[in-house]
């Protein structure tokens, strides 16, 4: 084998410059083999190259668009190397995304010579019972966040008898910071469909439809290409019957992850839940019984079937089997995707593969903003849908951001409850008037006009809104603030009772103060102020300065810092 | 047929054919609240207000949607139910934006349906205006000539210009009618009344109780009835033939006795006690307050100087030069009364500044008119005799810190005394209530009744100035009429409280602008109608009554100066029966309101997205009734509303149809005509 270079351009990819690289690559160096993948996961390192030669792979991060550069990676440039942490490389479990950043995302040769379509083809000499049973046996479940037993799901639909039966794939990723179908949609489109087209051979599906934002331009085009292979190679053609595929683009609302909002979107309607039952496998799709996945879901399936339900059941814990993707991010080192065994503690997660120093760590939001915070006492809590339950918190679709210890619980619960309020599909009492007054509340609290009052509310409110709200979006909402409730009470006392906030980031709590002591008058803070709120005594006035911390950022001798206020 | 055999609250019951908990429960007579429930349309399943709660798994299900499971314990009148609903409706009113009632009618005292009888005054339905007047205030031809009128401070009119003159519509109606309207009186129960004091507060005990088939007999210490409207308020203000032709009224219900000069003893108090179901004690607040200064008994103090005209007719002899003292009504009524006793130097002394004088404006504007002087920040601190002239010490005084009343106190200048000299002087300071012995008295020494039954003990109630101490009619009618359907449910063994009532409203007009009015109608832009006064000179030698009623033309134009602002909903509103039964509040849960704007473009359809609480009726009406898709959600959370596409608003055929209007639970769509 030739020496191959392989560029990461995807959405992350060239967000980061991968485009301006690959211009240089592909002008400068017509003779060397550029091939564009997907996203190995390493965001920190973006643009990434992985030079691939019979010696193994080397990869190159953070390169730059400059022929010399490029030169020097080519010829692999040991001392501009990245070497990848060990201790990632070690606790990754690369199963579902072992392909992704690997190969070429539309290339359907390059994905059968990595034996795709062989778990299609093998489950094609199956009877489809026997495909979903391996799915149950498996013991895999929905990786959207709701962790329901996929097999169980596919059964329901298997059972059902109707002229047509509809397969969704939900790739309506949402959740603030999460990335793992993007990346897959995108990366391995193929691995996605053949997932699909299992599906649609054990449960006598007779379509196929992916339900993709369209914020996700890159995974509908992959998508789209791959679709048109797969026809043109006749995958989609069973014995009795041909599935069609298509993809809807979804028109930008949260909610419409939600299983019967994504219905009532399919079928040209506003974006809005509804009571269940009937769920979806009775009455779907325009009444159709109709079964939803989610991407990574359907990623599972090509591995689950190729390697075989006892394999796949082999990895993870006793009612979480095999891994789960996160996205890394927030207050860490490395942040990206990573694939994990089910069962791994958050402190290996956070310490070991984010590379956060455990010193400088508060708590680490999961799930999202439908998820809690989990403190960094709870971190040896392994990573599986019900531990993470038991602590207030949910799997969700796997983001996963760390908190620093410099940030402040009440404002980290704002933010998300600020996200679902106005994502909140509106026809819910509970979700569209309670969130939007525990977010009022929030605001209040991190204003400094809070009052113990509000602390009660919120904590009375919340559970109702879950109790009270069709879908996951109202059922869940609350749960960054009950979580944060739960494990920082504190904090929400010192911001109500001594209008204090610990962790001196809510600015109406917070006045700037400069320390003279070490001061040498060099009147930069003075010259950065935009409001003039520093005078020539260096003295600050607190009532003028807007907390925007640029003196903070240009004092050379760090004299300068946020005090508690009042 | 399916049966599914499950339990609501213990008792078995049976679904059949797919039935849900609501319509088992509504079979078996439990009664769900619901709003978003409408069985007209598809399911909604959004408000949340019918949720029921699964006993075992402890999870709420909404009642409209939920079939119920073999053997599933369902709970519908749980605590833990009740607070879902009430949690959900308080939701639900913290983003409701609407008038229940006009601001009028909520600042009456006596809750008069102010909106109501102005509108029938306007349409020139004054027998119909008056009936609706008198269910809460049966002295209109008094109260229409001396009520402070809180309804006008209120008026949602003052955000543009002046109040609707909204007393003068009282007056005409009753001044028209007071002789043709007699009410339909029930047959009599039997039970039997006794009121100590014929003023407004018991004559309106008296009124309303006989309206329940109750008798009562009256025990009033003067020669006449009337209380404070005969011996109190002056004749150019209230003319007692007026007056007398309003009380004869209660003798023309019948099975009212009015007993004159019979002064109710504490003896005579406890034999009444026995011999009738209820006593409710009127008996006013007739004690002047002392100057408490020295010589204080040279003055004459102003409650006694007027009770003593009365009983003359409003005959005196001029008082000469008169000092009088206090900033009140009462002191009003005293200096102006001295000018048309002949009397053409009267002076109204007042320790703190006009801004703070309890007198109601008009009355100081009228006095000034009728060249009374003021003296301002002058308090008396000795009175004494010096030949025959009265001569009157003052000190001058500065305001301080605001106190009690939130008022700024007066504080003394040092060495700032000075002479007055007069014939007459005029202690007009405040009374008190002189409370029979025995009877339990609070911290101002009024009687101590129950705030809301105005229970005093057992079968005693008690109402008017001597609960209040010194105030309006309207407020001693309105205590009247509480004190007199208390003691009637007291006789019939019920509970006094009143339901609870809530009301939403959209805000005091001093805090709206005049782009957050919602508008039903075009109000007329000209200006208030204007009393006819009578001539000056006339105002200050006789006794004349000052103004006139207005004309049928005036009231029907001012009729048109109304905004109509209560809910074209009213009495016809889920939203507020649910409310006031599981005890949901207004302000339970703050938060931003939407003042989003209405659509008044239709002609006879308004659709007010403040009032709206999303449950989309109006849309799967018009869809799946109608077969129109006329209407539509917009917006995401908090700000979804119901819209029309690019807002082009409804078309003007919707006059025929409506569906959507009868079906709002709410009155977000609604005819404009109430």
């Amino acid at each position: 084998m030739s020496k191959r270079v392989k560029i990461g351009t995807g959405s992350c990819g060239l967000a980061a410059g991968a485009g301006d690289v690959l211009k240089v690559l592909r002008d400068e160096f017509p003779d060397v083999t550029v091939e564009e993948v997907g996203c190995l996961g390493h965001c920190y390192a973006e643009p990434l190259i992985e030079v691939e030669t019979e010696d193994g792979s080397f990869y190159f991060g953070e390169v730059k668009a400059n022929k010399d550069y490029l030169q020097k990676v080519i010829n692999i440039d040991r001392s501009i190397c990245t070497d990848f942490s060990e201790s990632r490389v070690d606790l990754e479990c690369l199963k579902v995304t072992a392909l992704v950043g690997k190969i070429p995302p539309t290339d359907i040769d390059r994905y059968i010579e990595n034996d795709g379509y062989s778990a299609l083809k093998k489950a094609l000499s199956m009877t489809p019972e026997e495909v979903v049973n391996e799915v149950k046996e498996a013991g895999l479940r929905g990786r959207g966040g709701g962790g329901f037993p996929t097999g169980l799901k596919w059964s329901f639909l298997a059972a059902k008898d109707a002229e047509r039966k509809i397969v969704v794939c939900n790739a309506d990723e949402g959740d603030p910071g999460a990335f793992m179908d993007r990346s897959l949609m995108e990366s391995v489109p193929h691995q996605v469909l053949e997932g699909m087209l299992i599906c649609a051979y054990a449960t006598g599906a007779t379509e196929l439809i992916i339900y993709c934002r369209a914020e996700y331009p890159m995974a509908i085009e992959h998508l789209d290409i791959a679709i048109k292979s797969i026809e043109a190679h006749g995958l989609n053609k069973f014995s009795d019957r041909t599935v069609s595929i298509r993809i809807k683009e979804g028109a930008g609302a949260f909610v419409c992850g939600e299983e019967t909002a994504l219905i009532h979107s399919l079928e040209g309607k506003r974006g809005m839940p509804r009571f269940r039952p009937p769920f979806p496998t009775d009455s779907g799709y325009l009444g159709f019984p109709t079964m939803i996945n989610n991407v990574e879901t359907f990623g599972n399936i090509p591995v689950l079937v190729r390697e075989g339900s006892e394999a796949f059941a082999s990895v993870g814990t006793e009612k979480s089997k095999g891994t789960k993707i996160f996205a890394l991010a927030g207050d860490v080192k490395y942040p990206g995707l990573v694939e994990v065994p089910m069962g791994i503690t958050l402190k290996e997660i956070v310490y070991d593969i984010g590379g956060v120093d455990p010193n400088q760590v508060k708590a680490v939001q999961t799930g999202g903003p439908s998820g809690g915070c989990i403190p960094a006492e709870l971190f040896d809590t392994p990573v599986d849908y019900d531990s993470l339950n038991s602590l207030g918190a949910i799997m969700g679709s796997g983001g996963l951001i760390v908190i620093g210890k410099n940030r402040c619980m009440v404002e980290t619960s704002r933010y998300f409850l600020d996200f679902t309020h106005r994502e909140s599909c509106g026809k819910c009492t509970f979700c569209r008037v309670g969130t939007k007054r525990m977010f009022e509340t929030l605001e209040r609290i991190t204003a400094g006009e809070g009052v113990t009052e509000d602390i009660d509310f919120l904590e009375d409110i919340g559970p109702k809104i879950k109790a009270g709200s069709l879908c996951g979006l109202g059922q869940t909402a609350p749960n960054p603030v009950l979580a944060t409730l739960r494990y920082f009470r504190d904090e929400f006392e010192a911001h109500v009772i001594d209008k204090n906030c610990p962790a001196l980031e809510c600015n109406a709590l917070v006045n700037v103060n400069i320390d003279l002591k070490n001061c040498i008058k060099c009147r930069l803070c003075i010259k950065n102020c935009a409001v003039n709120a520093i005078d020539d005594n260096f003295v600050v006035d607190n009532e003028v300065c807007t907390r925007c911390n640029s003196c903070i950022e240009v004092c050379p001798r760090s004299c300068i810092a946020r005090v508690e206020g009042k | 047929m399916n049966k599914v055999e499950f339990f609501i609250d213990g008792k078995p019951m049976v679904a059949e054919n797919g039935q849900t908990i609501l319509e088992v429960a509504k079979q078996a007579g439990i009664s769900i609240p619901t709003l978003c429930h409408n069985e007209k349309v598809s399911k909604t399943t959004s408000c949340f207000v019918c949720v029921v709660k699964d006993a075992k798994t402890g999870r709420f299900v909404p009642s409209c949607s939920f079939k119920p499971n073999p053997g599933q314990e369902i709970l519908s009148d749980a605590a833990e139910v009740y607070d879902m609903r009430k949690s959900a409706l308080d939701l639900l009113l913290s983003e409701h934006t609407g008038d229940c009632e006009a601001p009028c009618t909520v600042s009456c005292p006596a809750h008069a349906k102010v909106e109501e009888y102005v509108r029938e005054g306007k349409n020139g339905n004054f027998l119909e205006s008056l009936e609706i007047i008198k269910k809460r205030i049966p002295l209109p031809m008094s109260i229409g000539r001396v009520c402070p009128r809180f309804c006008e401070q209120d008026c949602r009119r003052n955000v543009k210009d002046l109040p609707v003159a909204i007393n003068e519509f009282k007056r005409l109606a009753a001044d028209l009618y007071y002789e043709t309207y007699l009410e339909e009186r029930p047959e009599l129960s039997g039970k039997k009344v006794a009121i100590i004091g014929a003023g407004p507060a018991g004559l309106s005990a008296a009124y309303y109780l006989r309206l329940e088939g109750v008798a009562s007999d009256i025990y009033e210490m003067m020669p006449k009835a009337g209380g404070m409207l005969r011996y109190g308020i002056p004749e150019y203000r209230l003319p007692k033939a007026i007056l007398d032709k309003e009380i004869a009224h209660w003798q023309k219900l019948g099975d009212i006795e009015i007993f004159c000069n019979e002064k109710v003893s504490d003896k005579k108090m406890a034999e009444l006690e026995e011999k009738y179901d209820a006593v409710i004690v009127t008996i006013g607040c007739w004690k002047a307050s002392s100057m408490r200064c020295e010589g204080e008994e040279l003055a004459d103090n102003g409650i006694d100087w007027l009770g003593a005209l009365a009983q003359n007719e409003w005959k005196g002899k001029n008082p000469g030069k008169t000092l009088v003292i206090g900033g009140g009504n009462t002191a009003m009524d005293c200096v102006r009364t001295s000018v048309r006793l002949g009397s053409d130097d009267v002076t109204c002394l007042y320790r703190r500044t006009e801004k703070e004088m309890p007198a109601e404006d008009i009355e100081i504007h009228e006095a000034k008119e009728e060249g009374v002087n003021f003296e301002f920040l002058v308090a008396p601190t000795k009175l004494r005799k010096e030949s025959d002239k009265l001569v009157l010490t003052c000190q001058r005084m500065e305001l301080g810190e605001p106190d009690a009343s939130g008022r700024r106190r007066p504080v003394a200048i040092e060495s700032s005394e000075f002479d007055i000299e007069a014939d007459t002087v005029i202690a007009a300071i405040g009374q008190k209530t002189d409370a029979t012995a025995g009877m339990k008295t609070n911290r101002w020494g009024d009687l101590d009744a129950d705030e809301k039954s105005l229970n005093v003990s057992k079968t005693i109630f008690a109402a008017g100035d001597c609960v209040t101490g010194a105030a309006t009619v309207v407020e001693a009618v309105a205590g009247g009429r509480t004190a007199g359907l208390s003691a009637l449910a007291m006789m019939n063994g019920k509970d006094c409280e009143e339901p609870e009532i809530i009301n939403v409203s959209r805000g005091h007009w001093r805090s709206l602008s005049s782009d957050k009015l919602v508008l039903i109608g075009e109000p007329s832009e000209s200006e208030r109608e204007q009393l006819t006064f009578i001539d000056l000179d006339k105002r200050c030698n006789s006794m004349q009554e000052v103004t006139e009623t207005m004309t049928a033309e005036q009231i029907a134009e001012e009729g048109k100066r109304c905004f109509e602002c209560s809910c074209t909903a009213k009495g016809d509103c889920k939203l507020k029966e649910h409310s006031e039964t599981y005890g949901a509040k207004p302000d339970a849960i703050k938060g931003e309101k939407l003042l989003k704007g209405y659509d008044n473009r239709h002609p006879s359809i308004i659709h007010d997205r403040m009032k709206c609480i999303k449950c989309g009726i109006c849309i799967k009406v018009c869809s799946e009734v109608v077969n129109e898709n006329l209407l539509g959600l917009k917006d995401r959370g908090y700000f979804t509303s119901v819209g029309t596409a690019f807002n082009k608003g409804l078309p003007d055929s919707c006059t025929n149809c409506g569906a959507c209007v009868e079906e709002c639970p709410v009155g977000a769509l609604d005819w404009k005509q109430k």
